[in-house]
Order: structure tokens, then sequence, then C-alpha cells
């Protein structure tokens, strides 16, 4: 990958590289390179989890418009989900993953990256699932009190917000004062107004890289609250979030014949 | 002396039907309760879930959100869009463990003024069984603001 | 100051009778998640001891996230009534901070009390004793001794423990702190000699302040405040996690009729903090922001306030989620 990359800045095809680098605690953290010399500093492997798609919406890396980028298949996901979503309009990237069997794959097209991400598509991760399960087994009072004890550590840092490559509003919602929808302050109320008007607007977007939940410094695993609700939506209306290049939004769509049991 | 206690109940409804159903259960004399005040959308497919968690955060015990009947939004698929939102709305708060009971969903048209009327009364009936939505407010128990030894000692 | 011996199986004596006098104790405790936070406990059992440092700072204590302060209400003779909670707060005694969450302290003290005090910070300050316990371990993101500070400094703390083998040295530095021990004389025992060198951890030093103070002044035009912010997401992590950063934002939330002024934190780093009316951002690049931050912490509190502003507990570097580096970052922009 370090020769890749030297030779993807030396010729020019690419103008700034997003990649990961160790840093003093030998913990994988995003580096940006501009030089064939930097390259030696990537490294890659399970623990490159930051999904580093959301750079793609930093002014400093659309001015470099020719980007390479060190990506794992959420990261990928999340390009296809963006692309779809007509947000990468002005750059040029390149891409370069490792497959299952430890070698490099560079895709230069965005073709080339779908017909990689649905040979590659990744399923909902075991831990996430095993949480989830225990989610839905409580009763409604039980998850109240669960949600009530996680979110009263929320501090409203939107760390979550802003590592999630999905959440690229230039003026957030929480942002809006005319009228104030959701509360600035860190009170428990306003971080589940906040948190479910979150996972609402992911609804059917977010590829479930579980970021969100992973960074949380008040340790809330918010990743549950957009897995959950899109395997919901995936299995009432079908379609998968990160998976073409044509946008296949389950909330701006409709199916006359679409079921429920709870309209009086 | 306590007042018994009454919900308060905001009802979003779309303009065309249920807004007309509501008007016709009032010309027609029709008794129903009073605890249900109406704000009035072209569509239901206008409503965003923002206002339904607005009401609940300035005091409502309970909610209704009613339109036109599929196949007869004025706005042709407004009410299919506004169905699916429902659908994800009420699994996203089933799954915080929001209580949805107290919000209800209707089919309202503009000539059932009758249904309106019984929509509004067994509406009432449970959500004034299910008492004032107090779970919301005590949310905000906050350590180290409220200084409050029961609080924290909670 | 007085310096004293307490045996270790004695701590959980201490710590209860204090819950028992009616003190609020706030101390460390591990949370399902496997991070550590500051948490009112009610009882010693459930304080934390094996961990490098806490995920958040103490400094919620003296400086809540979310601060009422006051309600109105409208009546309907016409009068208004404003209520706080200034006479309301407790005797707290927070446990188990580090000397440098303790420094921390030191710098909320400078910044909210020096001049024109902030009744709200006052309030809750004059009823707070701190107990430090000095650190045994450090891990790589942790750089107090580059920041005027040491694993045992006794700086902003009212006592500090130093454990050893089955005993911990007590170093009673204010009348607080005094207070607090002969609440409960019977525990402890007198000694003349303080040696704790042995038992504190020896972080890493990577500059000194003074090399700061020479160097830092051309760090504002330096080419590396670029490189030194593009892994940065915008988000108020670092500054929530902070135990010295102070920014605010007063919000007011309710109707005509009734509702409340609330102070909530803000953070420089997010984008809109320095958004103007008139729509101009003066800081509108994350490259400014993160200069202004650092800067701030390194050069205008030392101007300002005499002290600096970061107290080298590393917690900036372990939430951020990209593990951006606060001294990594001084050094490169001052060389």
């Amino acid at each position: 990958m370090q020769d890749k990359a030297a030779e993807l800045l030396k010729n020019g095809t690419v103008n700034l590289l997003i990649g990961f680098s160790e840093d003093l605690g030998k913990r994988p953290v995003p580096c940006f390179i501009e030089t064939a010399e930097e390259a030696n500093i990537l490294v890659f492997n399970q623990e490159c989890k930051n999904n580093l798609s959301v750079y793609l919406h930093k002014k400093e890396v659309k001015d470099a418009v020719k980007i390479g980028l060190v990506s794992n298949i959420a990261t990928l996901r999340s390009v296809m989900q963006l692309l779809s979503e007509n947000q990468l309009w002005s750059l040029t990237i390149t891409y370069l993953t490792v497959n299952t069997a430890g070698e490099l794959v560079v895709l230069s097209s965005a073709e080339e990256l779908e017909a990689y991400v649905q040979a590659n598509f990744p399923t909902c991760r075991a831990e996430d699932k095993e949480m989830l399960d225990k989610l839905n087994a409580m009763t409604r009072a039980e998850r109240w009190a669960y949600w009530k004890d996680q979110l009263s550590e929320c501090v409203k840092c939107y760390a979550c917000r802003a590592v999630c490559p999905m959440c690229y509003c230039t003026v957030c919602t929480t942002e809006c004062n005319q009228p104030q929808w959701i509360k600035t302050s860190a009170e428990t109320s306003g971080n589940f107004e906040y948190h479910t008007m979150r996972a609402m607007h992911l609804g059917g977007r977010c590829i479930n890289c579980g970021e969100c939940g992973r960074i949380c410094p008040a340790g809330i695993p918010v990743h549950l609250l957009t897995a959950q609700m899109n395997l919901e939506i995936e299995q009432e209306f079908g379609g998968k979030t990160g998976w073409s290049l044509k946008s296949e939004y389950a909330m701006n769509s409709f199916k006359p014949g679409d079921k429920e049991n709870f309209i009086k | 002396m306590a007042e018994p206690f009454e919900p308060k109940i905001v009802a979003f409804v779309c303009n065309w039907c249920t807004y007309a159903g509501a008007d016709l259960a009032g010309t027609s004399r029709t008794k129903y309760e009073t605890n249900v005040r109406i704000i009035r959308f072209p569509c239901t497919g206008r409503i965003d879930f923002m206002l339904l968690i607005k009401a609940f955060q300035n005091g409502a015990d309970g909610i209704i959100v009613s339109g036109c009947h599929p196949n007869d939004c004025h706005y042709t698929s407004g009410n299919f869009h506004a169905r699916r939102r429902w659908i994800v709305f009420k699994s996203m708060l089933d799954f915080m463990g929001f209580p949805t009971e107290r919000i209800t969903f209707s089919w309202v048209s503009a000539a059932e003024g009758k249904k309106w009327a019984e929509l509004v009364n067994e509406t009432t009936d449970s959500v004034r069984a299910l008492g004032p939505f107090t779970e919301y407010k005590n949310l905000d128990f906050t350590t180290f603001n409220q200084m409050d030894h029961e609080a924290i000692a909670r | 100051m007085e310096l004293k011996l307490l045996s270790t199986s004695d701590i959980a004596v201490f710590v209860d009778g204090l819950l028992k006098a009616g003190k609020v104790v706030v101390a460390p405790v591990l949370k399902q998640s496997g991070k550590v936070f500051f948490k009112p406990v009610q009882s010693f059992a459930e304080v934390a001891t094996d961990y490098i440092q806490t995920a958040f700072s103490a400094k919620e204590v003296v400086f809540p996230k979310v601060e009422e302060l006051f309600t109105y209400q409208h009546n309907e003779d016409g009068s208004l009534d404003i209520k706080d909670q200034l006479d309301r707060i407790p005797e707290t005694v927070v446990w188990g901070l580090r000397p440098c969450d303790a420094a921390g302290f030191d710098y909320l003290n400078q910044f909210f009390l020096k001049e024109n005090p902030d009744v709200y910070f006052k309030a809750r300050y004059d009823k707070t004793t701190l107990v430090t316990v000095s650190c045994s371990k450090c891990d790589e993101s942790c750089f107090c001794t580059s920041v005027d500070s040491h694993p045992g400094d006794t700086k902003g703390s009212d006592i500090l423990l130093t454990a050893m083998d089955g005993k911990c040295y007590v170093e009673v530095i204010t009348d607080n702190g005094l207070a607090l021990i002969n609440s409960a004389k019977e525990l402890f025992t007198s000694t003349d000699t303080l040696s704790k060198e042995a038992f504190l951890a020896k972080p890493a030093t990577h500059f000194s302040m003074d090399e700061i103070k020479d160097k830092i002044q051309y760090a504002y035009a330096s080419a590396e405040w670029k490189h030194a912010s593009m892994g940065c997401y915008s988000c108020g992590a670092c500054a929530f996690a902070c135990p010295t950063c102070t920014c605010f934002d007063i919000q007011d939330e309710g109707t005509q009729d009734h509702g409340k002024r609330v102070r909530c934190w803000d953070a420089c780093g997010m984008s809109q903090f320095t958004k103007h009316a008139s729509g101009h951002n003066p800081r509108n690049t994350q490259t400014e922001r993160r200069r202004q931050r650092l800067m701030h912490k390194f050069k205008y509190s030392v101007e300002n306030l005499g002290v600096v502003s970061c107290v080298g507990c590393g917690r900036c570097i372990r939430v951020c989620p990209s593990h951006l580096n606060i001294f990594e970052n001084i050094l490169s922009v001052m060389n």
C-alpha cells in the first residue's frame, strides 16, 4: 500500500492521500499526505476503523480535487451512498483497500467501486446484532430506563455527528434557532430529541459503520439506534444502503401497498 | 383541592380530510371531549416528526396524527410518504422505550365527523388512564444541576 | 501544611463516614462501556481504582454541563418570580482526582473568580473539597511534567494522598482539607517525613513551559497549523473532556409565561462558534479554530491569567476520534 500510495502521489493521479498512520500510543489515526516521501508512514490493519470518507466533505480536501482514500469496507459503502446522493461530484477519488485475502485492491472509478462493494457486501456486526436482540427482548419500560441511563451521559459534543459521513448538512437542525428545535444544552430530554432526530435523518442512508457509537466520549452505543432503524427499513421497504450508485431512498419513495398495523 | 387530571392532547391533522371531518363533527353538534387542540396542515406529508417531539417537549400528554385515507390524498401521494415516515418513527420510538401508546395515528375523511369524535373520545380516555406524561419531564434529573439529594440517590 | 498517614484499609471507612455525615461524594465510577466517569456514589464500594484516567474531567461539580441559572414565572397578578438554586448546593467532596485534575480546578478558580467573580461557580466551589490521589501509572497521552506539574503535585488540592504499601501519605494542604481530616481524626496518624518519589509515575516530558514562553509567539504564523488540524472533525469532545475548558453558551428555554435561563458547555472547535449575527465567521476554517485553541491554552491564558490552561491530563488525545495530539502539535508549530 505504501508503494502504491507513493506511486499515485508521484505521478499526479492523487494530490492528497487520506490514510492511517500510527500515533505515539500505537493507535491507527487518520493521516493526510501530499508527497511520495511521506507514504512510508501508512499503516493498515483491523484496527483501522475510522470512516475516512467523512473527510471528503472538508474544504481543504475538496480543494485538492484528486484524492486517494485508504478504505475499509464501511468507508467504501459510505462513498457509494455519498455518490448516490451526488455529494462527491467535484472530486476524483482513487480507493486503496485490502480484501479478505490480504491483497491490496486499487479502485479507480465509481463503477469499479460499485462492483467491489457489491461483491464484498458485509453483514451486520455480531456484537451489534447481539445488543440489538438484547434490547428488543426487553420490555418497553426497560428500554426507556436503558436509554435514559445512557443518554443522561451525553454531553452534546456532537462527535457522533462530526464523524458521520452522512451528516454533511452545512447548517444542522441543531444549529437552527428560529425556532430552536433541539435544545443546545445537554439535558436528558434534549439528548433524547437530538439522537432521535439524528437517527430519523439517517433513515435509509446510514451504512452502519458504527463509528458514532465507537468514538462517543461518553461511551454511549448510539450506533445501535441507527442500526436498528436501518435493519427495519431494509426489512419493511427493501433496498440496501451503500449498495448502488443509483439512489434507492426508502424514505422519499413509497408503495401504495405499504403495510402497517397501527393506523386507525 | 386538586383538580382531576385532564390530559392535554395535540392533534396534527390535514386540512382537506381530517380538519373537514372535525368541522363536520362540529356542525353536526356532536358532543365530544374538549382536551384536543388541533393544528392544521395542508397535508400529513408536511408533518415533520420534530413537530411531534416538540409537542411532547412543550407538555402534551398525548398526540393524534390524522389525514386522508390512502388513495384519497388531496395532493395524490402526501399521505403515502407520511405513512412510511410514521412506520419508521413509531418503531424508532418503540426501540427507545418511548410510550407510543400516547400517539394515535389515524385516517379520517371529510365525511367522517362521527369517526373524528369517537377518535378524540377514545384517545382522551386512554391518555387520561395513562396519566400525565411525567416520564418525559423526569428525564431531566441532572445530577450536578439540581443538587437534589433524592435525584442524586436515584 | 500537615502530613499524616492513613492505612489503605481505612480509606473506605473514611469515605463512607463522609457519606454518613451527609456529604455528597463524587468519585470515579466504572460504567458498562468500560470508561470511568466522576459520579456521585453511595458507598466506597462503587469507586473505581484500577484505571489511568477518567473519560471526562470532574469540572462538572463546579461547572455543570447544564446549569440552571434561574427560573422565571409570570404570576396572574402581574408579578414576576425569579428563583435560583444558589442556596441549595450541598457540601461536596470530590474523591480520587489526579494531580492534573486538581491543577485544572486551580485554573478554573483563576478564570471564574479572579476578576468579577462568577456567583454560580463560587457557590459551588466554596462547598467543594478536593481530595486528590497521586498517580502511580501513566500512559503515552499524559504530559503533566511538560506543563509545570507532576504526578505528585499538590496544586489545587485540599488533600493529596499518595499510596504506598498498605498505607498512604496524606498531605493536608488547606483548612478545608484539615476540616475533613478532623471529622475522622482517629483514622489518621501523624508523620514527619514525606518520601513519595518512588511511588509516583514517570510520564515523558516533551517540552517545558519556559521553552513555550520563548517560542510560542512565533507559532501563530506557522505553516504547520494546517497539518495539525487536518484530522479534526470539528466536534466538541476535546473541550468537553478538558478540565480547564470554560467556554459556555447561555440559552433561554421557555415561553413568555415561564421558563429558565440555562448555561451550557460550548466548544471553540465547533464551526459556528464565532459566527456573527451578520453571517461573517472570523474563524471559518478548522485550521484557524485549532490554532485558536492551542494558542489560547499556551499563550493567551498565560498572558491574561498567569497560568497555562492545559494540565497535561491527555484526555483530549484519548477522546478525540482521530486522537489529535496537543503536545505534538505544539512542538510542530513552534519549530
